[in-house]
């Protein structure tokens, strides 16, 4: 019993180290954001910042406030669309038996692993014969295609736990199937629900290449607005640690939320918790 | 109350009419493209070349086959580096699950997962920076080793983009290979134990076995994660030095939105597009006989 103490004693300890290699990349860019730049390249290094330096993010936030307020409405409208879109129709594959809806399933899922860049030229064409270029809208329009198949696939795998029986009693007494689908199957399905959104949040969040296609000035996302800080010569680097460490802060704050689902997510729902 | 069959179809058209205007006509529509010669600034004088394009690609350039060869080299060390290094982590995260602390410390060290690619670039640029970043402060104080410019040498950039990578990926191989630890029956456990089995022994004969299935499922998703790559190359050596870290997805970008040759832009996309399917097709087949026959649970 003892020895058995002992040796999850050691294991807990590299536990901590295997972390520390996940955390403290990280941590340093966080540090690095209430540094000025001179301390941020201070050799030897300045190991704690002073918290209460924040001009970087003072700073950074006036000039681009704007591009973070496009990023939120792209990625929260995306997100709400992408569900519209997706819940009937994975509740449709889940409980609709018609022929075929398994090469449909596929076909849907296929659609996900077609790599964005083959789509980027093509979408930019269409878009700007439609006169969308340089819009949140279109923005909005690609990232809940791109979501919709990963949508689709996860809200099916909870879908699928809800008791038949549950469904086929209710049919009998007449229920019509948009009553199912909004009276049992969401409310049922809540917590797979709220996965699938923050996967999707996250997805459209992170985007970066249909961006760097799409948007010219105006619409542009909070990334692009980064991505754009490194190619200029000199790199004001306490601007970009702070605007990192706001980029980062959804996907963090949120990764916590979803915990359990979080393989179920990864893997499409293959896999279960 | 409406028909059932129309019910039927509103739960399900939409999507598909949507996926086929944003998702299936962009790939077809670049296969159109790719037989032109055309210039995204001068759209409407682009003329039929056929294959030329592909021919200019594949065999009288030798950018794009490094693209090729660079992206795969990417995917497989990065990959393999995830797979053995997620296995050690998943072993001893499943070893201390009871311990509450353990969950905090796998929450923490799955984060890099879902961080924007993009900062994920950042941060390592940061900490590579060849003079004052803080890795060669270490390397220095600690080793003796010189500083120099780490993204600015053809195979310390390889290997920092493969390290990168898999810093992000590492935490996604252990999760899914914890989860797939967490099937095996105690009872087998139990069994080897009373047969005086030793560790190598249970590794071997009980637990790679049953987690070869998620092994497999991690190695297509991560595939095609990895031939898709752009965000980090775009972000830290923009296919630099000279074409030392150049993938299929930067160079695409690069040739149709830098150069605006969207006719060769649109081959090389082609060529991704063909690769994806066939690992897709791969990845399709498993995601379904793993979710139907209920094996992962």
């Amino acid at each position: 019993m003892k020895a058995s103490i002992r040796k999850k004693a050691i294991l807990l300890i590299i536990a901590s180290f295997i972390t520390l290699i996940f955390l403290a990349p990280n941590l340093w860019m966080l540090f690095g954001s209430f540094k000025s730049q001179n301390a941020m390249f201070a050799l030897p290094p300045v190991w704690i910042p002073d918290f209460s330096y924040i001009k970087n993010f003072t700073i950074m936030l006036s000039e681009s406030y704007k591009y973070l307020i496009n990023s939120i409405i792209v990625t929260v409208c995306s997100t709400i669309v992408s569900l519209i879109f997706s819940l009937p129709t994975a509740f449709g594959l889940t409980f609709f038996k018609f022929k075929g809806r398994y090469f449909l399933a596929d076909w849907i899922l296929s659609t996900r692993m077609l790599p964005p860049v083959a789509a980027a030229v093509p979408l930019f064409i269409l878009f700007k014969y439609l006169n969308l270029l340089d819009s949140l809208f279109a923005l909005v329009i690609v990232y809940t295609a791109f979501n919709i198949p990963f949508a689709v696939w996860v809200s099916a795998s909870f879908f699928k736990k809800i008791p038949y029986d549950l469904i086929e009693a209710s049919r009998i007494e007449g229920a019509s199937w948009f009553h199912i689908f909004l009276k049992i199957a969401i409310p049922l399905s809540k917590g797979g629900i709220a996965t699938v959104a923050i996967f999707v949040f996250i997805f459209s969040w992170n985007e970066l290449l249909i961006a760097l296609f799409f948007t010219v000035s105006e619409s542009r996302t909070f990334p692009i607005f980064i991505s754009a800080q490194v190619s200029q010569a000199q790199i004001i680097w306490g601007n970009v640690a702070a605007a990192t460490v706001i980029q980062s802060i959804p996907p963090i704050l949120l990764t916590i939320f979803l915990q359990k689902n979080i393989v179920s997510g990864l893997t499409l729902g293959a896999v279960k918790n | 109350m409406l028909n059932e069959k129309i019910q039927k179809l509103l739960f399900i058209l939409p999507t598909c009419l949507f996926l086929l205007v944003i998702s299936i006509f962009p790939f077809l529509y670049s296969v159109y493209l790719s037989l032109f010669q055309a210039k995204l600034t001068k759209m409407h004088k682009k003329f039929f070349i056929g294959w030329e394009n592909y021919q200019v690609l594949l065999f009288e350039d030798d950018v794009f086959p490094t693209a090729i060869k660079n992206t795969f080299m990417i995917a497989f060390s990065s990959i393999t580096i995830e797979i053995i290094l997620g296995f050690i982590m998943a072993k001893i995260f499943f070893e201390i699950r009871h311990i509450k602390f353990s969950n905090a410390l796998r929450t923490v060290t799955i984060m890099p997962i879902m961080l924007t690619p993009l900062c994920v670039g950042l941060v390592f640029l940061y900490i590579l920076n060849p003079t004052l970043g803080i890795f060669s402060y270490i390397l220095d104080t600690v080793f003796g080793i010189e500083p120099f410019a780490y993204l600015g040498e053809p195979l310390p950039a390889k290997i920092s983009i493969i390290a990168i990578n898999s810093w992000q990926w590492t935490p996604f191989m252990m999760i899914l290979l914890l989860a797939g630890l967490m099937t095996v029956p105690n009872e087998q456990y139990e069994a080897a134990k009373i047969d005086g089995a030793n560790w190598f022994h249970v590794m071997t004969k009980i637990e790679i076995p049953s987690i070869l299935s998620f092994v497999l499922l991690g190695v297509v998703l991560r595939l095609i994660e990895c031939i898709r790559l752009f965000d980090i190359i775009y972000i830290t050596t923009r296919g630099g030095p000279g074409i030392a870290t150049e993938v299929m997805a930067f160079f695409t970008y690069r040739t149709e939105f830098r150069s605006f040759q969207i006719g060769t832009g649109s081959a090389s996309a082609v060529i991704i597009l063909i690769i994806s399917l066939i690992v897709t097709t791969i990845a399709v087949t498993l995601l379904r006989r793993v979710e139907r026959n209920e094996g992962l649970n």
